[in-house]
């Protein structure tokens, strides 16, 4: 069963084509990469996901429902880190992860989340004085908080330490694990290739690729993903 | 419903966790009345003073902090609207604004013998108006200024002159002349004028009527204007 659909996606801002006919279907359970260089229109992309934009042209379907219609009933079944957002300086960890858990008609148990992310020490620390590893995982907790049925995390790990890169790697194992369907927003290729099970490669809005991993880096001759995207690349130009 | 509640307790909390807000709106009304010894004529403004200075001078940094931390936008991906999060911060901002008001009412009738007032359900009425009043105007000016320094630095420039032209803070009749006339077109006049209404028992119908209309008038400029990225 496909978790979403997307076809011949448009989106123009102000002349920037930012995404330009992009087509890729995600398979209930599976952990779906975007991976591609800044400004390639993957952020554009999720973002017409999870209804924050409407798309110009072409269709988006998330559980087959219409993003950009239904945000509201949808938004009780998807849970997203978004890039560099944030929380109130003054709020504690604690509060944070009730105050989200209360935003949603059927949530997980906050405490329950609190305590899998590792977040229990936290709990009294107020998100300005956390770490930016320690706000990252607050932000994936809250993420899943909802107990949503599909996940987008954009740019989980950018600005973390190796350990906790590793460790968040972990974690995106255990949702997959759980048979949450994930969609991970990546500019690292190495962590794509990694975690997901099927990617689609982003380039200058288009998407030059789809499979997986093995796929890609088989049909391109190169010997990882971060080589299939520049042989797609040069391909393109 | 669930969610409202939730988010106005957090609201709220904030609120109490900002020392600034905490002492503008109940220690600095309490210090200027024992300044003023009491004087029972000056208790209304001051609590035009107290919504004043939470609406319009501390809500516009707080809330365009809420757009410069993407913390709307992380909202806007739950099932809640953002536009509650702005519900649930006018709640605070009233219960905060009526915390501080209740204990200088209080202090100034069993601390300095000042006559109570005669209406309470019309000085209700009038604190009610004129708290979401001043909070219609700082949502205007978070909508207006895009970062949240410059929210919260414009927010406290209009709040202060305000709060002296008004007759809030000092009487309009210590003024001079041509500062008392700017008062006749400040917002916050209408609010000082029914409160005073509400105290003194007499139904200040037209300051009433006026600040229902600056509260129209100012959340549609603010729905119209504002920005969320």
């Amino acid at each position: 069963m496909e978790a979403i659909e997307v076809r011949d996606l448009h989106k123009t801002y102000g002349g920037t084509r930012a995404v330009d006919g992009v087509t890729f279907t995600v398979r209930s359970g599976e952990t779906f990469g975007i991976v591609g260089h800044n400004g390639a229109g993957k952020t554009t992309t999720v973002e017409c996901l999870i209804g924050l934009r409407r798309p110009d042209a072409g269709t988006v379907r998330v559980l087959g429902a219409d993003p950009a219609r239904g945000r509201r009933a949808l938004a009780e079944r998807i849970g997203a880190q978004l890039q560099d957002s944030s929380l109130p300086e003054r709020i504690k960890v604690a509060e944070a992860l009730r105050l989200f858990g209360s935003l949603y008609r059927e949530a997980a148990d906050w405490r329950q989340v609190m305590e899998r992310w590792g977040l229990a020490p936290l709990a009294g620390k107020a998100f300005g004085d956390l770490s930016g590893g320690q706000r990252q995982r607050l932000m994936l907790a809250l993420a899943l908080v909802g107990d949503p049925e599909v996940v987008v995390l954009d740019e989980l790990t950018t600005g973390l330490d190796p350990i906790a890169r590793r460790e968040t790697w972990r974690q995106v194992g255990d949702l997959k694990r759980a048979g949450t369907t994930v969609v991970l927003v990546s500019h690292y290729f190495e962590e794509t290739e990694a975690l997901c099970d099927r990617v689609a490669v982003f380039a200058r809005g288009r998407v030059t690729a789809v499979g997986t991993p093995g796929e890609i880096v088989a049909r391109t001759g190169t010997a990882s993903l971060e080589e299939a995207y520049f042989a797609l690349e040069g391909d393109n130009r | 419903m669930k969610a409202f509640t939730a988010l106005t307790a957090t609201e709220l909390r904030l609120l109490f966790r900002d020392p600034a807000s905490l002492f503008f709106m109940t220690a600095f009304p309490l210090m200027l009345l024992v300044l003023k010894r009491g004087d029972s004529g000056a208790v209304p403004g001051y609590i035009a003073m107290i919504v004043a200075i939470g609406g319009i001078g501390a809500l516009p940094g707080i809330v365009a902090s809420y757009r410069e931390r993407k913390f709307l936008k992380r909202l806007a991906i739950t099932p809640v609207s953002p536009v509650m999060l702005f519900g649930a911060q006018v709640v605070a901002q009233v219960v905060l604004g009526l915390a501080g008001s209740a204990l200088l009412v209080v202090v100034s009738i069993v601390g300095f013998g000042v006559e109570p007032p005669r209406n309470l359900p019309l000085l209700a009425a009038a604190f009610l108006l004129c708290s979401v009043m001043a909070c219609s105007l700082g949502f205007v000016i978070a909508a207006v200024v895009r970062n949240a320094r410059g929210a919260s630095l414009i927010g406290m420039l209009v709040m202060f002159p305000m709060i002296f032209l008004a007759g809030a803070a000092v009487p309009r009749k210590a003024l001079p002349d041509a500062l008392r006339r700017i008062g006749d077109f400040l917002p916050l006049t209408p609010g000082v004028d029914a409160l005073g209404g509400g105290w003194s028992g007499t139904v200040a119908v037209f300051p009433m009527v006026l600040l229902a209309g600056i509260i129209v008038a100012g959340t549609a400029a603010a729905v119209a204007l504002f920005r969320w990225e």
